[in-house]
């Protein structure tokens, strides 16, 4: 028994005596003293805090190998496993955790919105509460700088490009036909419905090689991935209604979505200077099915469904009685994704996306049949080595085949019809060299069946924090895109149109403040020209077309300065010259501005539960051609200015009225000229100002919210 | 008989001392709060956590004192960096203890540092996620007072907002005080605390419906 207690008493003493001392010192990677890390032995209650020197020093019973803990806030964690006593005087180093907020970004020619972002030039809510923007993402995002105001399109013009150069993906899928069709000298709107998704990548110019088929600019749309609870949303408009129905279960969640839009009472009430057979009507759905297929598998299913009417007399110089344009247009879109994690630090990502495209078209006389069926097939692999080292790759498949009939006032019938497949791969890395410096490098490479091309197209960029606050980035890529339909239809013997960017961007970011800073230069290359006046099937084709566009965009943005306030300022000037389509010499294209600037406001009213949003746009004159002077591109028409303004009411948590006027000052805007195509007895080209339908527009509408979370509303549906 | 006394005695007293580390490891990181001393609490709280496991406790104070000592933050920054800090530590107790109210409840409160701190870019999707939250919580643990009262506070928040009368959910911090008194305290270190706070709300409810 003695010898017992004796034994137990001998060990407990050993187990005393052998205690270990783990001492060492803690720094950042340049060796400046880290104070304050938390050190200690993993699984024990052995650990201390280094000191001010960076130094530490405790004691520990534990034997043999151990793991060795530091860790501190915005560093990554150390770890190392071996015998206890080689814990002496060891000499660590952190590395910065590169995921912090103040770690570089490689930025160059984007814009994101989204609350995950870590800088953020639009939020959420901005998408659709921007006066002047009704509404329409597009809208919003005209108010950032490198876009060009083209008020008579309202697709998005950048940086010298024209609207066809920019492509919009949603989930990584492309969307191949995003704009409503509409007539004439009437601005179109985004097909998409905003509150869809959850963020928004701008970019205009030199992005990721995963893109392709856009020589200016590609907008990625994240739809949602789990909507958070049940609801109905009614909507009552001046213009139409909208119903939409959100239902989760379990795995699955279900958004069922429906409007109906008709502008006739609005127009008898508000007389345009068009003469409308029929008032544009369109009836529209969307389903979105998401299912979690696994604990981080999730399968999205999107279906939209849309249908657009009208029939219109325009005035027209010629045409004495007018000239009359009707559509039938209907319009199918579907995508597909999926994405998971696989083992070892994988991911996939895979996709479908389907759209089908008829239009009936009614030209005076003579009837226009377009169906365009398109598809894109995609499989994306990330591998995540580290959080410095990151590497994607993957393939895509487009297909589009367009099929037009016409039928000519004269009994004649044509029919032209293509195939436009493209095959493209992608690789890339994202490369975070220390906190300070980052690239993202990558190649893409693609082959034309159409055009039977190959072309390969290098991207790079690379971002340095050159201050506290202050970044500076570099972006270079090449880009190619297939010419377009109404082209191809008539001829496929080109080679894709082509561009370079070289973009330097400063940035200063600080406390709820940005301030960015980027100047671009865009090198043209093999752009179609043809020999007539517009593209017919006699018409002779080539690629012997180039341009270029270069310029400077600043934007400012502040929630800080001023309580409640937030505002933002963008300017962007734009030197562009092109000699493409039939142009006899090189000029600056009749879309392109050379200033633009938006400056939009928001104030909240506590008191009056009131948001008041207003926005000014300013676009200098745009080029046009006048018979009457020698020359091409030879004149430019006034400066565009428009005042909007929104006024969002919360008469309860869950129900919202909604005014907005748009151009409230009623500025006398004009979209351009047109000219007699004959002079009259006195040798002069009569002609006729183009300005917009109506000088202002005036929405009122009322938006209710039915769910159990109590202050859901639609504010971010607006 | 005596050498299984002394088997027993040296058992227990070894059992005794493994507890003791862990109790005074928690009381040391509970003084260390209570004296502001937050980074430090963190860390002994952290350091604990990799010794226990199996306990969702040390995890979850550690990301508790992160959170709150992150609603005074100004710099973005800093807020992420702690919010992440915090989120790992969430992520670590929630690993131990699946659909646990209290666990629950703290992330909401995380989401709620981030829409404190930014309401226009972080309101619009994290306040759904708290309404999610306290209603999955609530149904799982309806008669946990913390819960109760947490919500209560979250309604009261948007009412204010949008500047309609919190009175309504003052029958709901009434409900949770009841709730706090009837709860029976037998583990040590769960986190019982929140009576002092949900009757100084309850006083605020009552000077303002008085005035009405």
């Amino acid at each position: 028994m003695k010898q017992l207690l004796f034994c137990l008493f001998t060990i407990s003493q050993l187990s005393i005596m052998a205690q270990t001392t783990i001492s060492g010192k803690v720094t950042d990677d340049k060796g400046i003293p880290i104070s304050g890390a938390n050190v200690y032995l993993d699984g024990t209650y052995d650990g201390t805090a280094t000191t001010e020197n960076g130094e530490f020093l405790f004691t520990t019973k534990e034997r043999g190998q151990q793991t060795l803990i530091v860790s501190f806030i915005s560093y990554e964690t150390f770890s190392k496993t071996t015998f206890v006593e080689n814990f002496k005087n060891i000499n660590i180093k952190l590395r910065d955790d590169v995921n912090t907020l103040d770690a570089v970004i490689v930025n160059a020619g984007s814009f994101k919105a989204g609350e995950n972002e870590k800088v953020t030039a639009l939020k959420p809510l901005d998408i659709v509460t921007t006066a002047g923007a009704m509404g329409d993402f597009i809208g919003a995002l005209q108010t950032l700088p490198g876009t060009s105001n083209v008020a008579e399109d309202g697709r998005l013009f950048v940086r010298g490009g024209d609207a066809e150069e920019t492509q919009i993906f949603v989930d990584g899928m492309r969307v191949f036909t995003p704009y409503s069709p509409t007539a004439n000298n009437i601005p179109t709107r985004g097909r998409l419905s905003p509150f869809l998704f959850k963020g928004i990548t701008f970019s205009t110019g030199g992005y990721s090689a995963e893109y392709g088929q856009a020589l200016s600019s590609v907008l990625l749309l994240s739809s949602i991935d789990n909507p958070e609870e049940d609801k109905t949303n009614i909507a009552l408009m001046t213009v139409g209604l909208g119903i939409g129905n959100t239902q989760k279960w379990k795995k699955n969640s279900l958004s069922v979505n429906a409007s109906y839009i008709n502008l006739q009472p609005y127009q008898e009430l508000f007389p345009d200077n068009n003469i409308w057979h029929k008032s544009i009507q369109s009836l529209g759905g969307e389903i979105v099915y998401r299912h979690k297929v696994n604990t981080d598998g999730l399968l999205k299913l999107y279906g939209a469904f849309s249908t657009v009417n009208f029939d219109v007399t325009q005035e027209d110089i010629n045409t004495p009685e007018g000239f009359r344009f009707g559509l039938r247009n209907r319009n199918l879109y579907f995508n597909a994704s999926y994405k998971d994690y696989l083992p070892n630090n994988w991911s996939v990502q895979t996709g479908v996306s389907f759209a089908n495209d008829y239009s009936d078209i009614v030209i005076r006389t003579d009837n226009v049949k377009d169906t365009e069926n398109s598809a894109h097939l995609k499989l994306k692999f990330s591998k995540y080595f580290n959080s410095r080292f990151k590497l994607n790759f993957g393939s895509e498949y487009f297909i589009t085949n367009f099929n037009e009939d016409y039928s000519a006032s004269e009994n004649k019938d044509y029919n032209f019809t293509f195939n436009n497949n493209i095959l493209a791969s992608f690789v890339e890395t994202n490369i975070f060299f220390s906190k300070k410096l980052a690239a993202n490098i990558g190649l893409r490479t693609e082959y034309s069946n159409l055009l039977k091309e190959f072309s390969v197209s290098p991207r790079a960029s690379i971002a340095y924090k050159s201050g506290n606050n202050s970044q500076i980035s570099l972006a270079y890529g090449t880009f190619y895109q297939n010419p377009k339909n109404e082209y191809l239809k008539f001829n496929t013997d080109f080679s894709a149109e082509n561009t370079s960017h070289l973009i330097a961007n400063y940035q200063y970011v600080k406390n709820k403040q940005i301030f960015r800073a980027e100047a671009y230069y865009k090198d043209y290359n093999d752009l179609v020209k043809y020999n007539t006046e517009q593209p017919l099937p006699t018409t002779i084709f080539s690629n012997n077309g180039s341009g270029f566009a270069k310029g400077i965009d600043f934007f400012w943005r502040d929630n800080k300065a001023f309580k409640n306030i937030e505002y933002w300022v963008s300017y962007s000037y734009l030197d562009t010259k092109r000699d493409y389509k039939n142009y006899p010499i090189k000029a600056t294209p009749s879309f392109a501005s050379q200033h633009n600037t938006s400056v939009v406001i928001k104030h909240w009213i506590d008191k009056l539960k009131s948001q008041i949003g207003l926005s000014y746009n300013y676009a200098s004159g745009r080029n046009y051609t006048d018979p009457n002077k020698s020359g091409f591109l030879n004149s430019k028409a006034k400066n565009y200015n428009a005042l909007n303004a929104n006024w969002a009411y919360l008469i309860s948590q869950q129900k919202i009225i909604y005014f907005s006027v748009s151009n409230v000052l009623g500025t006398q805007n004009v979209n351009g000229y047109q000219f007699r195509n004959q002079p009259n007895t006195n040798g002069v080209f009569e002609s006729r100002t183009i300005k917009p339908a109506a000088d202002r527009f005036f929405f009122v509408g009322f938006f209710w919210t039915i769910s159990d979370n109590k202050k859901d509303n639609q504010l971010d549906n607006l | 008989m005596k050498k299984i006394l002394l088997l027993l005695t040296l058992v227990f007293a070894a059992s005794v001392s493994a507890q003791t580390d862990y109790e005074k490891g928690m009381t040391k990181a509970f003084e260390l709060w209570k004296n502001q001393k937050n980074t430090e609490a963190i860390q002994l709280f952290e350091r604990i956590a990799t010794a226990e496991k199996d306990n969702w406790l040390p995890p979850f104070y550690a990301a508790t004192v992160q959170i709150i000592s992150a609603f005074r933050e100004k710099d973005e920054t800093v807020l992420t960096a702690k919010l992440n800090k915090a989120k790992e530590y969430l992520d670590t107790a929630n690993a131990i203890s699946k659909n646990n109210p209290e666990i629950m409840i703290t992330y909401a409160l995380l989401n709620t540092a981030y829409i404190a701190f930014d309401g226009q870019k972080y309101g619009m999707t994290l306040s759904g996620k708290n309404v999610a939250i306290y209603n999955k919580a609530l149904a799982i643990a309806p008669n946990n007072p913390r819960v109760v009262l947490s919500k209560a506070e979250w309604d009261m928040g948007g009412a204010k907002f949008f500047g309609q009368p919190i009175e309504p959910f003052c029958k709901d911090v009434k409900k949770a005080i009841e709730l706090f008194k009837e709860e029976k305290q037998t583990t040590k270190f769960y986190p019982y605390n929140g009576l002092e706070r949900a009757e100084k709300i309850l006083e605020n409810c009552e000077t303002k419906s008085s005035q009405n």
